[in-house]
């Protein structure tokens, strides 16, 4: 199998080159054979990805240790759902994954595009191949993962114990999907540009794709973090990692991209704004690349061994560079013929938010390449941490939810003083009732305080947006259910933003809860003995192990009761001295309130063929917080070494994630033609008849 | 049998791309007048979704009726000028199919009155 994936990426390079080639010849010598071949050819390189990744999880599947890249990445005792996990595990497959979902999509976004770039298609077709033909080349001669072994071990090393996670089929390749997904778009644009189409007719493509791949690209994020907060074991899901930092960085800029664009829609502004996004968010889609495969930071999820660094900080130049030689080349004529008439306008709104996301976007930048600038000017290694990112971009976030109740309420071009009042009024005093009544319960910390608030602001304003159009239709005879259904179905971008908002304000609740409420303690307990923390007392009540091939687990069965603090006063109140929230107790006697309420079973496995372990965190979750036992390590003397936390709000981040994910396909879902017009003959509408 | 089908699959493309040269089927460039027709059918789509968009927001109430009555009415005079650019593409047409029938006709009168005869049109 290793020839036949062999001979399919040599057999891409050659497409690859050729779609380019063709296009571009194509296009100059007016010779549309040529175009409509070289199209041809780009889409036979999905086919030529295809046969070869086929090719490797064949190999994967058959145990075929004759190639270094599936011994490195599986074994006999893995289990065989973890094949599809093993295909992406290390640099090679992911490389060849990435190569496979470019491809892919190229050829989707080359077939259904719109009929009015047909001038610009062959420029379009001439940039995708020549970034696929940068990875068929990578694939072929420097990163194979059909590299063959002089010896054939008759076991191989087994798959990465911190990918042997649900998380896994699905975080890593929508996130390496959504950041090679930017190509889209942003060779769309590029292909209108050299071919002088600088009017408003990649808009749609361009939105849509940005959206799909903005969609996927979060969706991943938030994959990882559930990831990392269940078998990580550090009782956090997200550290500003480099690798989270630099799929973060595009996402962001896409955020922006995805406001702005509606702005070009409908005002015909910022087009020249919107291209220069784009172009961001290309190239730190590029720079994640770089840094995921340099190796030149340390991350959990980076290929550190990797020695590509070279190849990708050069391709991500390159990028650089044509980005904005051709952004520079057409500049003049991307000039809006529109003036913003107003601050007070939703497109300004869009502005500020557009520039605070790339505040955001700027501070993350710093913190990940400032160690490197460090290492390479004054030889001095450094990292930047959770801290800097949390202080810096902590209020921009912050500024950011501002902005979300502000911008939908501000109507196109320019509004009257009257008109905001009347408008803001309900959102600010919801906002300032949710203020005071959480200070009157006596809540702690005024900043977590400030942000409820303002989470509760925001939320007014979608609800007062949706109650005045509901029952503006509910008037004209709908009822209520049909008439917020129509409101939705009328402006689908428009609510299905509404909607990512609403998941937004869920991930913001989980943020603020976990960042500024969360409690911590830790011991080791024999049998018999408990731990408190709060209203919890979780006790060790059995242990249970496992001893297989590739790994020794070992796991607690822990009985969670509801306490009530009364019965244990004398114990807090001494924890208290000690400066702590938690403590053990050895006494086994229940007390008179002790309510079970759960059982959990933190995990812990050890693999020795990787000298790692790996941990699957004790999680009792409700709508209000999390409990959070991690197994640290089981002890000689037959205790069990644990850490827990009470992660208040924790649920309301997973939550979110359906929502982010329905709000993406309602923006994203067509809506109904507003013109019909009879379907016409292939031969009149598309001369070319392959479109 | 790997050899056997990398050598198919790339007999396969070969076929593939090489099609548009070697099959029966005549391929060309799209015209200025094809794709200039596309622009503006779809720059008319946007505006009537636009006018959609903007009776949307007066009936939620984020737009005065002065506002409305201006956006509709000048995004109204903007889809008549694109419909009547998109109509005179049509003339232009109609101008030209005319033109193509007199040559038609002229040519057959031609072959007609020709005192060498042959097959007529």
């Amino acid at each position: 199998m290793a020839d036949l994936g062999v001979m399919a990426l040599l057999l891409g390079l050659a497409l690859s080159i050729y779609a380019a080639v063709g296009a571009i010849v194509g296009e100059k010598t007016a010779m549309a054979e040529l175009v409509v071949s070289a199209r041809r050819a780009l889409y036979m390189t999905t086919l030529a990805a295809a046969v070869a990744s086929g090719a490797l999880i064949n190999a994967f599947v058959q145990n075929d240790f004759s190639i270094k890249y599936v011994v490195d990445h599986s074994n006999t005792f893995m289990d065989r759902a973890f094949v599809w996990v093993a295909f992406y595990a290390g640099n090679e497959g992911s490389l060849l994954y990435i190569l496979l979902a470019l491809a892919l999509i190229s050829a989707i976004s080359i077939w259904f595009a719109p009929k009015r770039l047909a001038r610009s298609m062959p420029w379009t077709i001439a940039i995708l191949a020549i970034i696929q033909l940068f990875y068929f080349g990578v694939l072929s001669f420097v990163a194979s993962p059909f590299e063959l072994l002089d010896t054939i071990p008759l076991e191989g090393r087994g798959i990465n114990p911190l990918l042997t996670h649900p998380g896994m089929f699905s975080h890593p390749p929508l996130l390496m999907g959504g950041l090679i997904g930017i190509t889209i778009p942003f060779a769309f644009v590029s292909g209108a540009l050299i071919a002088g189409n600088y009017g408003d007719d990649w808009i749609d493509v361009a939105r849509v794709s940005a959206i799909i791949t903005w969609g996927v690209l979060g969706t991943g994020m938030l994959l990882g973090a559930w990831w990392a907060y269940t078998i990580l074991g550090w009782g956090g899901y997200w550290a500003w990692d480099p690798i989270e930092n630099v799929a973060l960085m595009p996402w962001l800029v896409l955020t922006a991209f995805v406001h702005s664009i509606m702005v070009q829609k409908r005002r015909g502004m910022f087009r020249m704004w919107n291209v220069a996004l784009l172009n961001i968010a290309f190239v730190l889609a590029q720079l994640g690349m770089f840094i995921n495969r340099g190796g030149p930071v340390v991350s959990v999820h980076s290929f550190a061994a990797s020695s590509l660094g070279v190849i990708f900080l050069s391709f991500m130049l390159a990028s650089l560079l044509f980005a904005f030689a051709l952004f520079l080349w057409r500049m003049p004529q991307l000039k809006s013929d529109r003036a913003m008439e107003s601050f007070m306008s939703r497109e300004a709104s869009f502005l500020i938010n557009n520039f605070l996301f790339l505040a955001v976007m700027g501070v993350t930048l710093w913190g990940v390449l400032y160690p490197l600038f460090s290492d390479l000017a004054r030889d001095i290694s450094v990292s930047v941490s959770a801290p800097y990112f949390d202080r810096t971009n902590g209020p921009v976030l912050l500024g950011i939810v501002v902005m979300m109740g502000i911008g939908p309420l501000l109507p196109w071009r320019k509004t009257s003083a009257r008109s905001m009042k009347q408008w803001f009024m309900w959102p600010t005093l919801v906002g300032l009732l949710t203020i005071i009544v959480l200070v009157a319960l006596g809540v702690q910390r005024p900043i977590a305080i400030f942000a409820f608030g303002v989470v509760a602001f925001v939320a007014a304003s979608i609800s007062e947006e949706w109650w005045r159009g509901t029952t503006a239709r509910h008037r004209s005879g709908d009822n209520w259910v049909m008439a917020w259904w129509r409101l939705v179905n009328g402006n689908r971008p428009r609510h299905g933003g509404y909607i990512v908002h609403i998941s937004i304000l869920m991930l913001a609740l989980g943020i603020i809860g976990t960042n500024f409420y969360q409690q911590r303690t830790d011991g080791a307990l024999a049998l018999g003995e408990s731990i408190i923390l709060d209203n919890y007392r979780i006790e060790y009540v059995d242990e249970g192990e496992s001893i297989r091939d590739d790994r020794i687990a070992k796991w607690a069965e822990m009985s969670v009761y509801e306490i009530n603090p009364d019965d244990y006063s004398q114990e807090i109140a001494f924890a208290a001295t000690q400066g702590s929230s938690g403590f053990t107790l050895k006494d086994s006697r229940l007390r008179e309130n002790d309510n079970l309420i759960d059982q959990i079973e933190p995990w812990h496995g050890f693999y020795p063929d990787f000298n790692m372990a790996s941990v699957r965190s004790g999680i009792r979750s409700t709508i209000v917080e999390d409990l959070y036992v991690i197994p640290r390590d089981f002890l000689a003397d037959g205790r069990v070494s644990i850490a827990v936390s009470i992660n208040p709000l924790a649920w309301w981040l997973w939550v979110s994630g359906p929502f982010f994910i329905i709000g993406t396909m309602v923006a994203l879902w067509p809506q109904h033609a507003v013109e019909r017009r009879p379907v016409r003959k292939r031969k009149l509408d598309d001369p070319e008849g392959e479109n | 049998m790997p050899i056997a089908l990398g050598t198919l699959l790339a007999l396969v493309s070969i076929a593939v791309i090489a099609y548009p040269f070697l099959g029966s089927k005549r391929y060309r460039l799209v015209s200025e007048r094809f794709v200039t027709r596309e622009k503006l059918r779809a720059e008319r789509l946007r505006i009537y979704r636009k006018i959609t968009d903007v009776e949307a927001d007066f009936t939620s109430g984020d737009l005065t009726e002065a506002d409305y009555q201006y956006q509709r009415d000048q995004l109204r005079t903007l889809a008549a000028k694109i419909l009547r650019q998109e109509s005179g593409a049509t003339t232009t047409n109609s101008k030209r199919d005319e033109e193509l029938e007199k040559e038609i006709s002229r040519l057959r009168e031609q072959t007609v009155q020709s005192p060498e005869g042959g097959d007529t049109l």
